[in-house]
C-alpha cells in the first residue's frame, strides 16, 4: 500500500494536470468532429459537384489508423499547410479528423432512416426545404444518432492516449513520465489504466442509458 | 509550395526502402492474425460465460467485457509490456521478460476479445430458441447444439459487424510500433529519423494503410454479404 | 388393453411462478393412435406437449414412454432420482417433435436438417443417414428440394421438412405443436395432407391443433383442455356430435361460425 501512496497518490497533481489536458483535447476534438462530420455528410448527400471529394475524405479518415493520422498531421501538415503550429493543436486535429469521418457516416445513416413521408408531410403544409431540414430532419437525426455520437466520444478518449507520443502532456504522458523517474511501473500504469477504463466505462454507460431513454420516450431505435 | 508538392510527390524514397517497408507491413499482418486468434477465442469464451445459466459465470463474463471493451488499446499495450512481466516475475521469483511481439499480441488480443464477446453474444441470442429446442427434441446434447446449430449461424450473422472489428484491430496493430515491434509505422519512423523527410514518408505511410484497409474492407464486405445472403435471404 | 401404452401421462402439474398452467393431467396414448388436443390459447395444451418431450420439466407428475419414466430414474432400492439430461436426451430420440415455427436450422440444407440427428445423434453413417433422409423427404413429397436451403422454401414446405426431420429419428411417437398455426391458410392443406398420410400409415401421433376439421376427421380420440385440465375427451364423432360440457360447446361454436 505504501508503494501506491508514494507512486500514485503523491503524484496526483501531475496526474490531474494530465487529465485536464486529456479532457480538453477530447472535448475540442469531439466538438470539431461533430461539426466536421455534419459538414462532410451534408456535402456528400446534397452538394453534387463536391460529392467525390467528401467520399474520399470520409473513407480516408475512417480507413487510416489513428496513430498514422496523428503522426501525419503532426509531421506532414506543417510542411504542407504551415499548420498546426503546436503539438496540442495537431493532437486534437488528428482526433477530430478520424471521428468526423465516422460521424459523417452515422449522420448519413440517421438522415436516410427518416421515412420519406415525414418530408412529404412537411412540404405539403408548405414548409421550405431549409425549414424542413432544420425543424424536421435535424432534430430526429440528433435523437437517433445521439447514442452513436456518445459512443464516438469513447473512441476519442481511447485514441487520445496516443497524443503522448507527440509529447502532448496528457494523462498517459504524465503517467509515463513519472514511471521513468523511478522505473517502478506496476502501480502507476495500473492506476492509469484503471482511470481510463473507468472514464470510458462511465461515458459508455451514459450512452447506453441515453439510448434506452430515447427508445422509451420516442420509440427511437439507435442508429 | 511547389517545392513541398514536389517533395510530397517524390515517392522514390518509398521505393528505395521498399523491402524494409514491406517487411514492416508483413509484421502488421502477422500481429493482426495472431491477435485476432487470441481475441476470437477469448471473445467466444467470454460470450459463453455471459449467456451461461449460472450467475457468477455471467458476472465474470461481464467483467471481462467491461474491462477490455473500455480499455484504450495503447494503455493496454504499455501495461502488458511493462507491468505484466514484473507481476509474473514476482510470482515466479525470477526475472521475466516479454518479447514485444508477445506483449502486443496479448494486449490487442485481450482488448478486442471484449468487442468480439459482445458480437458473439448478440449472435448467440439472435438464434431463435425454437431451433435449440428442435435440437433437444432430436436428442442432441447441449454441446452438439452449440457447435452444430448455434455457432455456425453465429459466425454467419456476426460477419458484417466483425469485419469492422477486424479492421479496427488491424488499424490498432500500428500501435505496436511504440513498443518497438518493427512494423511499417516503426520502419517509417526510423527512416524519417535518418532521412529527415517526414512529409513524403508519413504521407506515404498513411496512403499505404488507407489503400490496404480500404481494399480489404470492400473485398471482405462483398464476400461476406454473398455468403450470408445464401442463408438469411 | 394389456399392452404397455406408448405414452402415459400421470397427474402432470406445471407451475410458472404463481401461475399454474397444468393442474393434474393424466391420459394414455396407445400404439397407432392419433390423439388431438384442442382448447383455447392459454388452456395449457402446448405446455402439456412441451412437458411430454421434457422441454418443460413438470412441477409434479411423470410421463412414461413405453413404461419408462421420463422424469425419474428408479434404482433397485426403489428410490427415485431426477433423470440426468444425457438420459433424457436418449429418451427424446423416441419422440419426434414438429413445432409451430418450423425451427429449421437455416445454415443447413434441407437434407442436412433431416440427417443431422440420425447421423450425429444415432450414429448412422452419412450414407445410411442420407438414404434414410431421402426416404423421409419422399414421405413429405420434397425429395426434389433436398439440396435447397430452408430460406428458399415456402412455409408449408418448411413445415414438411420439419416433419421429415422428426420422422428421420424413427420415433415411437410424433408430437405436433400447432403445426399449421403460423402458415397462410392456402398452405395449411399440404401440411395437413402429409399428416393424414402419416396417420393412415399407423404413426402414433399427438397433435395440438386449432384445425377442428382435421381433429374430427383424423383423430382416434380428441381431448379438450380448459384451464389446465382435460375438460372433455372421447372419440371425435361423439365429441363433436354430442358435446357434453357447456364450455366445449361454446368453444366449437366459435370455430364453426
Amino acid at each position: 500500500m505504501g508503494n501506491w501512496q508514494r507512486l500514485v497518490w503523491n503524484q496526483r497533481d501531475a496526474l490531474f494536470s494530465g487529465l485536464v489536458v486529456t479532457v480538453e483535447i477530447c472535448l475540442i476534438a469531439f466538438a470539431c468532429a461533430i461539426v466536421g462530420g455534419l459538414l462532410l455528410c451534408l456535402i456528400r448527400m446534397y452538394v453534387r459537384p463536391l460529392r467525390p471529394v467528401a467520399i474520399v475524405l470520409i473513407e480516408f479518415f475512417r480507413a487510416t489508423p489513428i496513430l498514422v493520422q496523428l503522426l501525419w498531421v503532426n509531421y506532414a501538415w506543417p510542411a504542407l499547410f504551415g499548420w498546426p503550429d503546436t503539438f496540442f493543436t495537431a493532437a486534437w486535429v488528428a482526433l477530430a479528423l478520424q471521428s468526423s469521418g465516422y460521424l459523417a457516416e452515422t449522420f448519413r445513416g440517421g438522415i436516410e432512416a427518416i421515412p420519406r413521408g415525414h418530408r412529404e408531410a412537411a412540404y405539403s403544409v408548405g414548409m421550405r426545404p431549409m425549414l424542413v431540414f432544420r425543424r424536421i430532419i435535424l432534430p430526429q437525426v440528433a435523437l437517433s444518432t445521439a447514442p452513436s455520437i456518445v459512443n464516438q466520444f469513447t473512441v476519442i478518449v481511447k485514441s487520445s492516449t496516443l497524443v503522448s507520443v507527440i509529447t502532448v502532456q496528457d494523462l498517459m504522458f504524465e503517467s509515463q513520465r513519472i514511471v521513468n523517474i523511478w522505473y517502478e511501473p506496476i502501480e502507476m500504469l495500473t492506476a492509469t489504466a484503471a482511470i481510463y477504463i473507468i472514464i470510458v466505462f462511465l461515458v459508455s454507460t451514459a450512452g447506453k442509458a441515453l439510448s434506452d431513454m430515447l427508445r422509451r420516450r420516442f420509440g427511437i431505435a439507435a442508429a | 509550395m511547389s517545392e513541398t508538392l514536389q517533395q510530397l510527390l517524390d515517392i522514390s524514397i518509398f521505393w528505395e526502402y521498399r523491402t524494409v517497408l514491406l517487411r514492416g507491413l508483413a509484421v502488421n499482418f502477422y500481429v493482426f492474425v495472431c491477435a485476432a486468434i487470441v481475441a476470437l477465442s477469448l471473445g467466444l469464451g467470454a460470450a459463453l460465460l455471459r449467456v451461461s445459466r449460472r450467475r457468477p459465470l455471467r458476472a465474470l463474463g461481464t467483467l471481462h467485457v467491461e474491462i477490455f471493451r473500455n480499455a484504450p488499446d495503447y494503455v493496454m499495450v504499455v501495461w502488458v509490456h511493462f507491468v505484466l512481466p514484473l507481476l509474473i516475475g514476482t510470482l515466479l521469483h525470477t526475472r521475466f521478460e516479454l518479447n514485444p511481439f508477445v506483449s502486443a499480441i496479448i494486449a490487442l488480443g485481450f482488448v478486442y476479445s471484449g468487442y468480439f464477446a459482445e458480437t458473439f453474444r448478440a449472435g448467440i441470442e439472435a438464434v431463435p430458441i425454437g431451433q435449440i429446442e428442435a435440437g433437444r427434441s432430436c436428442g442432441m446434447s447441449d454441446r452438439h447444439i452449440l457447435w452444430r446449430i448455434v455457432l455456425p449461424q453465429v459466425v454467419r450473422r456476426m460477419l458484417p459487424e466483425s469485419i469492422n472489428q477486424f479492421i479496427s484491430l488491424f488499424k490498432a496493430t500500428t500501435i505496436v510500433s511504440l513498443i518497438a515491434v518493427p512494423d511499417l509505422m516503426y520502419q517509417v519512423s526510423m527512416i524519417t529519423q535518418q532521412e529527415m523527410r517526414p512529409l513524403p514518408l508519413y504521407t506515404g505511410a498513411a496512403l499505404v494503410y488507407f489503400a490496404v484497409i480500404l481494399v480489404a474492407s470492400y473485398a471482405l464486405r462483398a464476400a461476406s454479404e454473398r455468403w450470408r445472403n445464401k442463408i438469411f435471404a | 388393453m394389456s399392452e404397455v401404452p406408448t405414452i402415459r401421462v400421470v397427474d402432470v402439474h406445471k407451475r410458472f411462478g404463481s401461475l399454474e398452467v397444468l393442474k393434474g393431467v393424466s391420459f394414455e396414448v396407445h400404439r397407432g393412435n392419433v390423439v388431438s388436443m384442442i382448447g383455447a390459447s392459454g388452456s395449457g395444451k402446448s405446455t402439456l406437449l412441451r412437458c411430454i418431450n421434457h422441454l418443460e420439466t413438470p412441477t409434479t407428475g411423470d410421463i412414461f414412454i413405453e413404461g419408462e419414466s421420463l422424469c425419474f430414474r428408479g434404482d433397485a432400492a426403489g428410490s427415485r432420482a431426477p433423470r440426468p439430461l444425457s438420459e433424457i436426451n436418449r429418451m427424446r430420440r423416441d419422440l419426434g417433435t414438429v413445432f409451430q415455427q418450423f425451427n429449421l436450422w437455416p445454415h443447413m440444407t434441407v437434407l442436412g436438417n433431416v440427417i443431422e440427428a440420425p447421423n450425429r445423434v444415432r450414429g448412422l453413417s452419412r450414407k445410411a443417414a442420407a438414404q434414410l433422409g431421402g426416404e423421409c423427404l419422399a414421405r413429405v413429397h420434397l425429395e426434389d428440394k433436398a439440396l435447397e436451403y430452408p430460406a428458399r422454401l415456402s412455409g408449408g414446405q418448411q413445415q414438411r421438412v420439419a416433419i421429415a426431420r422428426a420422422l428421420a429419428m424413427q420415433p415411437k411417437v410424433m408430437l405436433f405443436d400447432e403445426p399449421t398455426s403460423s402458415l397462410d391458410p392456402e398452405l395449411t392443406d399440404e401440411v395437413l395432407g402429409v399428416m393424414r398420410e402419416l396417420a393412415a400409415d399407423g404413426t402414433t401421433m399427438i397433435v395440438v391443433t386449432h384445425e377442428m376439421g382435421f381433429a374430427r376427421e383424423v383423430s382416434d380420440r380428441v381431448m379438450f383442455l380448459h384451464n389446465g385440465l382435460i375438460e372433455e375427451e372421447g372419440p371425435p364423432d361423439q365429441m363433436f356430435g354430442a358435446p357434453k360440457s357447456e364450455r366445449f360447446r361454446q368453444f366449437i361454436a366459435k370455430y364453426l361460425y
